[in-house]
This record gives C-alpha cells, structure tokens and sequence, in this order.
C-alpha cells in the first residue's frame, strides 16, 4: 500500500496530462488545469518548507554550538537581508530597489566570478583528463584546439578561409554529433517517462 | 429505470460525444509517434526475454569496491543529484534527469550501507532532498543497517546553479567516493571539479550534450547522454528491468531506419517527410 497508492497517483495523472498533450478537449484541458495547479501549490509549498528547514538547521547549528557556526550566522543573515529587503512595508517585492540591488550588486558579481573560474579551471580538467585517459583526452583536446583556431577574428583571405571552414565544421561534423546526441537522448527520455507512467520501474535488489 | 440496453447506449453516447469534441493537438505523425513509443514499451513488458549483453556503464560496477576502500581509509562518499532538481524551473528533460539518477542513488547508496560508509548528498531543490532522503533511508532499510542511517546526510544547497558549484570547490575533505548525476549547466564543469578534487573515486553522468566534455575531462566513469537513463537498467539484476534499453534500442534502430529512408525519399523522391513527421 505504502508503494500502491503513489504509483496510481503517478500512472493516472501522467496518463491524463499525457492525453491532454496530444488531445484538444474542453473537459480534459479543465482536469489537465487542475492537476498543474496542484503541481505549482505543491512546489511552493516545497520550496517554502524547504527554506524552513534551512533556517531551522542552521538555527539549531547555532543554538547548540555545532558545525561552522560563521557560514551558518552568514546564512541566516543573507536569508534575513532578502527578506527584509522584499518584505519591508511598502515594499514592491522581488521588483523593489532593495532586493534588485542586492542581486545585481551582491550575488551577481558573486556568481560571474565563480563563472570567471571556468577558463582555470578548464584547464586543469584537461590536465585531469590526460591523466585519466590519455588518448581520448588527446583527441578532444586536439580537435577543441583545431576548433579554437577556425575561430580565430583574423582578417584577409586566411581570415575568411577559417571563418568558412569553422562555420562547416560547427554546422556539419560538430552539429551532427550534437543531433546523435540529442535523438538518442529524446528516446531514452521518453522511454524513461514512459517507463513511469507505466510503472514498470520496479525495485532493485542487487 | 433504465435497462442495461439504454445504459450501455447512453455510455457509449457520452463516450462519443467526448471524442466528437476532441482533436488531435499535434497532428496524426506525432501523436503516432507518442502512441509507439508506449506500444513499443508495453509488448516488451510482455515479452522481455532477450539476448543481454551487458557493460559496465560509469564503472557503477566498481562502487562496491570504492566503497570498501573508502570505508578503509574513513572516508565519507558524495553525491551530487547535479543543479537541475525537480520542482525548479527548468526545462521538463533536464529534471527527468535527476528521477534517472535516483536509482543509480540507490544502488551506491546500498552499497555505502553495505560498507559502512556515510553519504554526503547534495541537491539544490527541496523536492529533490526529500527523494533522496528517502531513498537513502530505503537503502539502509533494504540492507537492515538502519542503525547508520543517522550518519548520512543530505544538504539542500540552495537556489541557483552557481551555489552548488561554489559549494563543492570551496570543500576541501578528501572523499571516499564522489558522483554527480543530473542535470548540469554552464557551471558543470566547476561542480565536478569540486567533486572530483580529493576523491579516490568519481563517476559522472549528465545528458547535457553542452556539458558532455566536462564529464569526459573530470569523471573516471562517465554517462554521457542516453547511457544515464540505460545505466539504471544495467544495475538489475532482473531480465523485466532492462526493457528501458531493450525498448531503446528497438527504437534507436526505427528511428534510424526512418532517418534513411527518409533521406532517401528526400533525395529521390523530392518528398518533405520533415514537415510530416514535425507537423509543421
């Protein structure tokens, strides 16, 4: 039973979002509604009861002296700073000068500098990937390096020979790699979501 | 009262006006389309027996191993369910990726209750938390060692890709064990780096094709693309499991054969399949 009742739930309402998807019908595209208005509720809900255990983890962290108590005080304070900022009297929300400043002059310079990491850390993954497998890692790494050089901003006739030869190279053998990846994931994922609306995943036991 | 005669008529009248008000969204190639791959599923359902040769996809066949030798040296094992999460907002194929990874959760998290070990689990959707706390739980259940579930954890990382990668790089403990299996961005590469820095062992798997060389370079096991959805699969050890990638191939080998033949028709025959089979 503590198994039954959730893969009903799931077969019955996957099944009937699924013939809402390929059918046009009143009655259904109503039921359809309702079950992703559910959906919506259920996920702020999550979310919200989500936040709630952050706050009280790291309250508790706090209270009885645990953990890094100085990332859980920095965390208790970022959530108290956000909403404040969203929920002072009068304020306009997530659209109020207070929470947009301080995501575009806290926590977006915060994450482009994490993003600006990329390149350094590219590199050390090629250095990681030569050491876990030589010869593949050599090949993609040659034909990244050879892709780098096609798309070089140079000028002239030698400029516009590799602006060509990048642009065939990207449409054809790089597109058609991307595509064969592409179809084979689109099958396994609509055998996957077919797997559990049919509820054939069954337990493993290995 | 009416008798059975005139219900079954009125019944079969509802039913009619029913689909008298219905059509088909997507036109008749697509919704075909939707139908096969369902029809396809259901007669292997009914008939699995086949040849299976297997592989060991991400080395998931070694965890038992790592497990063991992280439980040697005290380690803890981490598990990243990637930054795509369940009931967040993004695209539908890039949170089925994380209900993939849920059984290949299970089975490393067996084989770390097995051993011993503690997990470090990771996801940034409260959704997905719960998942894989409970699935974490049924391991130690399954494995009767619910004694040290207690010492297994699993953090809520927050919103936004970038704090998970964050997370991850800034954690310098050495692990046991490391895996990343999900949805992945811009960002993967930093997640994984994080992952795989102190770890004796790492596999990863993302369908991402953006992100498919980030996983080549960093993971010592890796899915790339369709083989995180087959790997599951691979883990049971019951013919009726694997019709994931029975059906799979038998549909990989369809669609070849339409992809051919309808070059073929494009080529000689001057037909624009294209516009049938996307209806537009």
């Amino acid at each position: 039973m503590r198994r039954t009742l959730p893969t009903v739930l799931i077969v019955v309402v996957g099944l009937l979002l699924l013939a809402d998807f390929v059918i046009i019908n009143p009655s259904l595209a109503a039921v359809a509604g309702v079950l992703i208005e559910y959906l919506v509720l259920l996920s702020a809900a999550a979310a919200v009861a989500g936040g709630l255990s952050l706050v009280a983890r790291h309250a508790g962290d706090l209270l009885h002296r645990r953990g890094e108590r100085s990332s859980s005080l920095l965390v208790l304070v970022g959530i108290a700073l956000i909403l404040v900022a969203g929920f002072y009297p009068g304020s306009r929300g997530a659209d109020d000068g207070a929470v947009r400043w301080l995501v575009g002059a806290l926590l977006a310079p915060l994450v482009a500098a994490l993003f600006a990491l990329l390149f350094i850390f590219l590199l050390m993954a090629a250095r990681r990937g030569l050491a876990l497998r030589m010869r593949e890692t050599t090949v993609m790494l040659a034909a990244a390096s050879l892709v780098v050089v096609l798309l070089l901003p140079l000028g002239g006739v030698l400029g516009s020979w590799l602006a060509t030869a990048g642009s065939w190279v990207l449409a054809v053998p790089i597109g058609s790699v991307f595509r064969g990846l592409l179809m084979g994931v689109a099958i396994a994922t609509a055998i996957t979501a077919a797997r559990l609306l049919l509820a054939v995943d069954g337990a493993s036991d290995d | 009262m009416p008798d059975i005669g005139e219900l079954i008529g009125r019944v079969v009248g509802i039913i009619g006006q029913v689909l008298g008000a219905s059509s088909l969204r997507l036109g008749i190639g697509p919704t075909l389309a939707i139908a096969g791959v369902l029809l396809i599923l259901l007669s292997l359902v009914a008939r699995p027996i086949s040849r299976w040769t297997t592989r060991d996809l991400g080395r998931l066949s070694a965890v038992g191993r790592a497990m063991a030798l992280a439980a040697e040296s005290g380690a803890a094992a981490t598990f990243s369910l990637g930054t795509a999460g369940l009931a967040r907002s993004v695209a539908a194929q890039e949170r089925l990726q994380t209900l993939a990874a849920l059984p290949i959760l299970a089975h490393v998290s067996r084989a770390a209750a097995r051993s011993g070990v503690s997990m470090e689990l990771s996801a940034n959707d409260p959704v997905a938390v719960m998942l894989a706390e409970a699935t974490v739980n049924e391991a130690h259940r399954a494995t009767e060692t619910l004694e040290r579930a207690g010492r297994s954890l699993v953090s809520y990382v927050g919103e936004g890709r970038a704090t998970a990668a964050g997370r991850a790089l800034a954690d310098e403990r050495s692990r046991g064990a490391a895996f990343v299996m999900g949805g992945l961005g811009e960002e993967g590469l930093l997640l994984l780096d994080g992952m795989a820095g102190g770890a004796s062992s790492t596999s990863f798997g993302t369908t991402a094709a953006s992100q498919a060389s980030s996983v080549l370079l960093e993971g010592e096991g890796t899915l790339i693309g369709p083989e995180l959805y087959q790997a599951p699969s691979d883990l049971r050890g019951v013919g009726h499991d694997r019709i994931a990638v029975f059906a799979g191939n038998r549909l990989i080998w369809i669609l070849a054969l339409v992809l051919v033949l309808g070059s073929a028709l494009v080529v000689f025959g001057h037909v624009d399949l294209a516009t049938f089979v996307v209806g537009r």
